[in-house]
């Protein structure tokens, strides 16, 4: 683990109450963690990336709602995704909840929309932040990491697709793609 | 009348005998009351009072007197002195007016004398309880009598008494008025246009009547004292003419003259009007006291004992003359403070030079209860008179100060100050130059106003801390509740400041405002001046310190500091090249202000390119001081400097042109190839042929460039100067080269709606749609960049996004915005 993802508050509360890691930090901790997200969504704002987007939820800073574009020259090409994200009060020190609200059909995500990406899990670090987060994702979306794939159907898809463009969707028409027993609908 | 038949039946019953005896002593002795004159033999009179008395008819004496007096009255007296009044209508002049005035009052006296005079021995005898008579006394019967008379009088009083009286009371005032020596003020002559006329009554002077009028008003002042008819027919006309007088005479010599205390000199005429006074009440003054009362013995000078209930009516002159005087006063206070109030705008604009008017209303107004209408009409006074777009934003600010300053000398409780002054805080919140005015106010760089920057430069400044200090030690027992219409509000009376500059910069409710705009100003200074020379902004910048605090100023003194940095550089790296050979010398001298980029505020971008001479030199310069700071390098901003070149051509030369760098690289262009069109140049230059263009003018105003069909630029080698004095006068739009290096306010206001925008955009690609309110809120919960936030109103807010409507950046339906759908 990196060093950086060691919350300072935190591990000084840890060697008191062992077992109650970040959480401990309580309230105190959450003040600076807002102010963290705040400046994150400035960010954000100010970066005026095209393709990703996000805001908090409602009032409550530590839910946010992510908007990824399919990256131009990807099947994903014209796509919008919703995502969500839950940032713990140990944020930034723990990586925060990333999953897609909207359904995609990519080798790395699964049913339920949770995403199997390295930085979100034991690559994490402190020094990421949402706009990062939602670049990899991105990012992510054209270039499947098909080693460990969450939905195989869709990664061995995927394989082939290099050989065959049929499969990439057609922007005229609404393509009907049968996989296993999963139906898919590609609407333009 | 019941009660005199009972009394004649109960006489008849005792003793029938003495019946005739009785009627003859009732009629001597009512002889002997009615008319004094006749002689009625003392003996006689006390035999018949005793005989009466006897029978117990002497208590019906005060009341047959009493009843008759009262049917005299309505059957004769009263119309007589009605129509005696009435009598001569229109057809006197003022002097036949006054004295039928007179006249009907003397008759009126004569024809009551008897009656009163009847009383007054009646009451005596009562008093000596002669003959075992016994009665209210001659104060008590003569209080019926007046009683009885101003009833009947005055039931109906036609208005002619009321307009006569008011005639007669206002000539004999201008008369002795005048005879006070109060001609020698010239301003006082309203009513003496006619050349030779008598200040006094208004006549031709050889038919001054002046000392007849006084005579006059003397014998009027005690018939109806006399008759206690004083208060009743006087009162009004005095108060009236009071009234108008005061406020005649503040007319004319008050309205518009601020800068002289008026208090005294009324209170000196106050005395005089005094004088007058005395002589409409002279009453019992000079009178001697007819009736010998030993309950209260009225001579002159001794004030009636406090006891005597004023309902008596005929006080002493000295309690009436008191009571007069605090009449006057009040009069004085009121019209004072209603005059001052209409002019208080103008008092407040010559503030300092109207001190006086301050000070006298000041005073008056604690007397009168008139604050809500000051505070009314000043506040409508300003918005009419000051807050509209036709004032100059620094002339609103200038009679702000002065209203700050003149009102916290009113009103030390700076009440009036703070409600008043509302609107024009209000105001000025929407003028967008007045963080600039103020700013340039502080640093002395406006023409009107001076006064913020002494303001500033003063001893002890308020620190402008808005944290408060609880105890501060002000002694407890100091305190004083707010006056009552003092605006609630959380601050409380402590924090109502009455330092200017607290004020002026709490109209924003933040100083980063206000240092940010000042960090823009001090920027423009010293990029323009060019020399390191920050002495002047270095005092600034200490006395802002001291107002505002170290730390808010850090960025300028970093800024403050690079300049001195810049020249220790530059000097450095000027003496290193001076120990170059001859052939390395660079070829043009160049100085620099190094920046820290950090510390100052956004400057102008703009793409320029400048010639490879100059470049350079730049390159030159960067490395040197790269051996001077190691680890650092210079990036420069070729579009910001100043040039200073001489210009050969054939024929003429032109030196020590300063210049922008723009103008000098056109111009060193030209020294390689001697036409160029608007493309090349701006190609040439990396700047948009617009601005090129513009730029160009400026050459051409010096004739040194001139500009030919298909958009080709020529040098003028030989310029005939004939042709120069055309190009002088035919002004190409002459560029003002003054503008701003640093971004400006609307520019920077501009930035933080683009930083809005951006924050509604993801808003709306994220979750779809909002409300105004829902958008509002999420801006106040999620833009937390100073000061930027709580400046954006619900309305504002509103507009920006109705505008990004019309721009079809966002689309609105029942309320509810939502992006576009993006094709």
């Amino acid at each position: 683990m990196a060093s950086q993802n060691l919350d300072p508050a935190a591990a000084a509360a840890s060697s008191t109450a062992a077992l109650k890691g970040s959480e401990s930090g309580g309230s105190a901790a959450r003040g600076s963690v807002s102010k963290r997200l705040q400046q994150e969504l400035m960010t954000l704002m100010m970066s005026g990336d095209k393709g990703i987007s996000a805001f908090p939820e409602s009032d409550n800073l530590f839910k946010w709602i992510g908007t990824i574009d399919g990256a131009q020259g990807t099947v994903y090409d014209g796509l919008r995704y919703r995502l969500s994200l839950e940032f713990p009060a140990g944020y930034p020190y723990q990586a925060p909840h990333v999953k897609f609200v909207t359904p995609c059909f990519h080798p790395n995500v699964d049913e339920q929309g949770f995403i199997c990406l390295d930085i979100l899990k034991d690559k994490w670090s402190a020094l990421y932040d949402v706009r990062s987060i939602l670049l990899s994702i991105q990012s992510l979306l054209g270039e499947p990491n098909n080693e460990s794939p969450l939905n195989t159907a869709a990664a061995k898809l995927w394989d082939d697709q290099e050989g065959e463009k049929l499969l990439m969707p057609s922007r005229t028409s609404p393509l009907h793609v049968y996989v296993q027993d999963q139906l898919v609908f590609f609407i333009f | 009348m019941e009660e005199i038949v009972m009394e004649s039946d109960s006489a008849d019953v005792s003793a029938a005998a003495p019946q005739l005896g009785v009627g003859a002593a009732w009629d001597t002795v009512t002889t002997a009351l009615m008319s004094p004159g006749c002689s009625v033999p003392e003996q006689s009179l006390s035999d018949s009072l005793v005989l009466l008395c006897g029978r117990g008819l002497g208590r019906l004496l005060g009341g047959w007197l009493l009843e008759t007096l009262q049917m005299r009255l309505s059957s004769s007296v009263v119309p007589e002195f009605w129509s005696g009044l009435k009598q001569p209508e229109n057809e006197l002049e003022e002097r036949g007016r006054a004295w039928v005035l007179l006249t009907a009052f003397r008759t009126l006296l004569s024809r009551l004398e008897p009656f009163l005079g009847g009383l007054e021995t009646l009451g005596t005898w009562q008093q000596e309880g002669r003959s075992s008579l016994c009665g209210p006394g001659p104060r008590g019967l003569q209080e019926l009598a007046f009683t009885i008379i101003r009833a009947l009088l005055l039931f109906s009083p036609a208005p002619v008494l009321q307009e006569r009286v008011l005639e007669f009371y206002s000539r004999t005032f201008s008369v002795y008025m005048n005879q006070q020596g109060e001609a020698e003020d010239g301003a006082e002559a309203p009513d003496g246009p006619e050349g030779g006329a008598c200040r006094g009554c208004g006549v031709p002077t050889q038919q001054c009547w002046c000392q007849e009028a006084l005579e006059q008003l003397q014998e009027l002042s005690r018939i109806l004292s006399k008759l206690q008819l004083l208060e009743w027919v006087s009162s009004e006309a005095v108060t009236s003419i009071l009234h108008r007088l005061i406020e005649q005479r503040m007319e004319q010599h008050c309205r518009g003259e601020y800068e002289r205390s008026f208090l005294l000199e009324f209170q000196e005429w106050l005395e005089l009007v005094l004088g007058w006074l005395s002589k409409v009440f002279a009453s019992e003054a000079d009178g001697e006291s007819p009736v010998p009362a030993p309950s209260a013995p009225s001579t002159p000078g001794v004030p009636s004992t406090p006891g005597v209930p004023s309902m008596q009516g005929n006080q002493p002159a000295s309690s009436v003359l008191k009571q007069w005087r605090c009449h006057m006063h009040q009069f004085f206070c009121r019209i004072y403070v209603n005059m001052r109030i209409e002019e208080l705008f103008s008092i407040i604009r010559d503030f300092p030079e109207s001190k006086a008017a301050i000070e006298d209303l000041k005073f008056c107004l604690e007397r009168t209860n008139q604050r809500q209408q000051l505070l009314t009409s000043l506040k409508s006074a300003f918005e009419s008179r000051l807050l509209h777009p036709g004032v100059h934003t620094s002339d609103i600010l200038t009679v702000y100060i002065s209203a700050i300053k003149a009102l916290r000398e009113l009103d030390p409780s700076m009440v009036i100050l703070q409600v008043a002054c509302q609107p024009i805080r209000k105001y000025l919140r929407t003028r967008e130059d007045t963080v600039r005015q103020i700013v340039a106010g502080l640093t002395g760089d406006a023409e009107g106003c001076t006064d913020l920057a002494s303001e500033l430069s003063r001893g002890d400044p308020v620190t402008l801390e808005m944290q408060d200090s609880d105890e501060e030690g002000n002694d407890p027992e100091d305190w004083t509740p707010d006056p009552t219409d003092a605006v609630p509000d959380k601050m409380g009376s402590k924090r109502r400041s009455s330092d200017i500059i607290s004020l002026l910069v709490s109209i924003y409710g933040s100083k980063d405002i206000f240092i940010d705009e000042y960090r823009a100003v001090l920027a423009d200074r010293l990029l323009h001046q060019l020399n390191y020379n920050t002495a002047r902004e270095i005092r600034n910048v200490e006395l802002l310190k001291l107002r505002f605090g170290e730390s808010h100023m850090h960025y300028c003194e970093v800024m403050l500091k690079d300049m001195a940095d810049s020249r220790r550089i530059n000097s450095n790296i000027r003496e290193e090249e001076s120990r170059l050979s001859e052939e390395e010398q660079p070829p043009l001298s160049l100085s620099s202000i190094i920046l820290s980029s950090e510390f100052w505020p956004p400057l102008k971008e703009e793409k320029l390119e400048l010639p490879p001479l100059v470049c350079q030199a730049m390159e030159a310069y960067t490395h040197r001081y790269e051996k001077l700071k190691a680890m650092r390098t210079l990036s420069w901003k070729p579009h910001l400097g100043s040039v200073t070149l001489d210009v050969e051509l054939e024929d003429r030369t032109l030196s020590n042109l300063t210049v922008s760098p723009i103008h000098a690289a056109i111009i060193l262009h030209f020294q390689e190839k001697s036409s160029w069109t608007l493309e090349e140049l701006s190609v040439k230059l990396g700047a948009p042929k617009e601005l090129v263009h513009r730029k160009l003018a400026l050459w051409q105003q010096h004739g040194v460039l001139r500009e030919e069909a298909g958009g080709r630029y020529y040098v003028v080698e030989t310029g005939s100067s004939k042709e120069k004095l055309e190009r002088g006068v035919m002004l190409i739009d002459s560029d003002e080269e003054r503008d701003s290096n640093t971004t400006t306010q609307s520019e920077q206001r501009e930035e933080k709606l683009q930083l809005f925008w951006a924050y509604i955009q993801a808003m709306l690609t994220n979750l779809d749609s909002m409300a105004l309110d829902r958008i509002h809120s999420m801006l106040r919960m999620f833009v937390a960049t100073g000061p930027v936030v709580t400046e954006m109103d619900v309305n504002e807010l509103e507009a920006f996004l109705q505008r990004k409507v019309r721009e079809h950046q966002l689309t609105v339906s029942a309320g509810v915005y939502r992006l576009p759908k993006s094709n």
